[in-house]
């Protein structure tokens, strides 16, 4: 569903992906992990094109996005995001914008629903996060762990077949952690491919179908979960996650 | 002053500055009712002071090209004359024309005003005027091509350009046709030429040196004739008497109408300054009038404030989307926008509002023929356009980053994510400014008098000159702006307390 090949992106004196390949299958739940500045971050906005690159190719069903950004992929660009939605670590919701309001958003204005079909829809989406009684909320009024169900309702909203996450616990409690990944899984037991970047382990371990592992701008290892973070064959692999399983406990 | 000053002392010292403010002011007055000291104070000081305008310009009073600080022209040659008839030295001070007779009546720095001066009834009810000196003609012009321009009587309802509260001005708001004002001598025959003004209604020595050497202009004919004459300070009979005999006896000896040949302003008519009489004098002078602030007066003032607010608005709705673009440009936009933009806003914010209106007005005339109007509206709405540019930068910078990122990542383009995201809460951030802004173009509109448009500050000074006083219509013209502003600034927070939830 989505493939990256030979991704390379380079900032002035660093280069932050150096030729990454990987495939994300459809219905697929994969966590990006590895030390800061390894690349997850970078890697995970390029797959919906927030990011230009230097080198490779990014390809989420017959759309593909190459380096630069000319007229033409300006429109595949705008194709790729409708495909692939993604919540931010600050969620950035619509500062001006009801809950609602942010939901209904795109749908209305980029898809071109009317308001009645898509607050019909949005409500469904709120009611599925357990929001519905905070619809009339501005973003300000909202918890965190709020405000990331009401990104995730307003991604869905525009129906992607692929959802990618950055940092998704690093605002919430432990419990609420627990509330997240039961969400998730319902997502990916509707259909959906989930991408997500994180620090937190059992948070990968809980939810992933799959692990990649990127250390200096490559994939350094990948695999499921239980083999991955219970038994590392890189020794880099090992060394961050000594440091990712203090940081866990 | 080291130490912030605690609240009361600092109200007591406000308190005294005022005290002594009003102090002054009746001092002021009663120095300007004293009589009968004028000829003494004069003979005692060995020095007659007289007012004049040197930018009035050629032939009156003019400062000497080859000797700045001195000054030259027939009116100086006369002042010379009397000086020594009186046994005084005559000095020239300089002051603006326009309120050389409120400060004559104030008992300002100097003795006499003496610069064009007609006798005209409102004059005449509140200075004294000795005999005249020179006998003009209120010449009326009008363009070569346009014949429908036969005298005043074809004038009704047409725009006629004249020098505020001249005697032409009272003479054409008599006539039913539309006196627009001017301050200098050169612009109101530029706007004639410029097909701006129907017609122009000058002194004949003004139309002669000014009008005529304009090619596409010609006289209709001379609709009035007037006096000019010395103004004395009301009260000072004496001093009045003094010049008045001083006045007949340079008439007399040849001596004025000389004066007159050398600087070419002498006709067979002037023969009759020379034989004028006592009796005559009093004919001259028996027409006097004291206008009031009538209900005719608030209803002009009312008009004024509508030119006020509609050329604020005006400049506004201009100035609100160019400065919307240009801060767009400048933040969005390619780098050759970026220069251009920052460029429009050092030029506009760094240069005075008054030099471009009246280059976008006189300078820009002949390509770009604009009515007062449209070049008020114009020339303050690519002004505040800068300004408005800032605000607006300022407001798009306010809103983080994320807010176009999230809007990007649902798909939308950058102009519908700047729409529909960045610039309602930009706006947001924007308002309080933008009403700042409109208040002050609401008080900077009184510029555009510059242009000829007669807006509510342009009014109140009209006024005040026919009405003796600047308290009134000064009052009622503050009123009249607080009354624009003060319902924008309470809507402008009602908007925002409204946003603020957001």
């Amino acid at each position: 569903m989505i493939e990256v090949r030979g991704l390379t992106k380079r900032y002035a004196d660093r280069t932050v992906l150096d030729g990454i390949s990987a495939t994300f299958a459809r219905g697929e739940v994969v966590a990006l992990v590895g030390p800061s500045g390894g690349g997850k971050s970078t890697l995970l906005r390029c797959l919906n094109g927030l990011e230009s690159f230097d080198g490779g190719s990014v390809r989420v069903g017959d759309c593909a996005l190459e380096p630069g950004r000319g007229q033409a992929q300006a429109s595949r660009l705008w194709d790729i995001r409708r495909r692939v939605g993604f919540v931010f670590q600050q969620w950035h919701l619509f500062a001006h914008r009801t809950a609602l309001g942010n939901v209904i958003e795109a749908p209305v204005h980029v898809k071109g629903q009317g308001v009645k079909e898509a607050t019909e829809r949005a409500r469904e989406l709120l009611a599925k996060m357990g929001m519905s009684h905070r619809e009339g909320a501005y973003p300000a009024e909202l918890s965190g762990g709020e405000q990331q169900r009401v990104a995730i309702a307003r991604a869905l909203a525009m129906e992607p077949e692929a959802l990618l996450l950055d940092e998704p616990t690093s605002a919430l409690d432990p419990e609420r952690v627990a509330d997240l990944v039961s969400l998730l899984e319902r997502l990916r037991d509707d259909g959906l491919t989930l991408v997500t970047v994180t620090h937190e382990m059992r948070f990968a371990r809980a939810l992933a179908s799959r692990v990649l592992v990127l250390h200096g701008g490559h994939i350094i290892e990948e695999g499921k979960p239980d083999q991955v973070l219970a038994h590392p064959q890189h020794e880099r692999t090992r060394a961050f996650l000594g440091l990712g399983n203090t940081a866990a406990n | 002053m080291t130490d912030p000053p605690p609240l009361r002392p600092r109200c007591a010292s406000l308190f005294s500055r005022a005290c002594l403010a009003t102090g002054v002011l009746v001092w002021l007055t009663a120095c300007g009712q004293k009589e009968g000291s004028g000829l003494e104070r004069v003979q005692r000081a060995g020095v007659l002071r007289w007012g004049a305008d040197a930018q009035g310009g050629e032939p009156y009073a003019m400062e000497d090209p080859e000797h700045p600080g001195q000054y030259r022209g027939f009116e100086v040659e006369l002042a010379d004359a009397l000086g020594r008839e009186l046994g005084v030295r005559a000095e020239l001070v300089q002051n603006d024309w326009s309120s050389l007779i409120p400060t004559l009546e104030r008992g300002g720095s100097f003795d006499v005003a003496m610069n064009g001066m007609e006798i005209t009834p409102t004059r005449a009810g509140r200075v004294l005027f000795t005999r005249p000196y020179y006998l003009f003609h209120l010449q009326l012009m009008a363009r070569r091509d346009d014949t429908t321009v036969t005298g005043l009587e074809s004038l009704r309802g047409r725009r006629v350009g004249t020098l505020s509260n001249s005697q032409a001005w009272e003479l054409l708001r008599g006539s039913g046709a539309q006196a627009i004002p001017y301050e200098g001598v050169q612009e109101p025959y530029i706007d004639l030429e410029q097909g701006r003004l129907d017609a122009v209604l000058m002194d004949d020595i003004i139309a002669q040196r000014y009008g005529l050497q304009r090619p596409g202009l010609r006289v209709v004919r001379d609709v009035a004739e007037g006096y000019y004459a010395i103004a004395v300070r009301p009260g000072e009979e004496d001093l009045r008497q003094a010049l008045d005999e001083a006045l007949g006896r340079v008439a007399r000896s040849g001596e004025l109408r000389e004066i007159f040949r050398r600087w070419g302003i002498d006709t067979a008519a002037e023969q009759r300054m020379v034989e004028w009489t006592e009796a005559q004098t009093r004919e001259v002078l028996s027409h006097t009038s004291t206008s009031r602030l009538d209900w005719n007066q608030v209803l002009l003032f009312l008009q004024a404030s509508l030119v006020t607010l509609g050329v604020s608005v005006g400049a506004m709705v201009l100035a609100i989307p160019l400065g919307m673009a240009l801060a767009l440009g400048r933040l969005y936009g390619p780098k050759w926008m970026g220069v251009f933009t920052t460029t429009y806003v050092e030029l506009l914010r760094g240069t005075p509002v008054l030099l471009q209106l009246y280059v976008l007005y006189y300078g820009l005339a002949g390509v770009l023929r604009l009515g007062p109007l449209s070049a008020a509206i114009l020339g303050l709405g690519l002004n505040y356009a800068a300004y408005e540019a800032e605000v607006y930068r300022a407001g798009l910078l306010a809103v983080p980053r994320g807010q176009m990122e999230a809007a990007l990542a649902l798909g939308m383009p950058t102009r519908l994510a700047l729409r529909r995201v960045v610039l309602p809460q930009a706006f947001r951030v924007a308002l309080p400014g933008t009403t700042n802004d409109f208040i002050a173009l609401l008080k900077d509109s009184s510029l555009v008098s510059v242009i000829s448009v007669v807006e509510l500050t342009k009014r109140m000074t009209i006024t005040a000159v026919d009405v003796r006083s600047w308290l009134l219509p000064g009052a009622l013209c503050a009123v009249l702006y607080l009354a624009m502003s003060y319902p924008l600034s309470r809507l402008a927070r009602m908007l925002e307390a409204k946003l603020e939830r957001a």
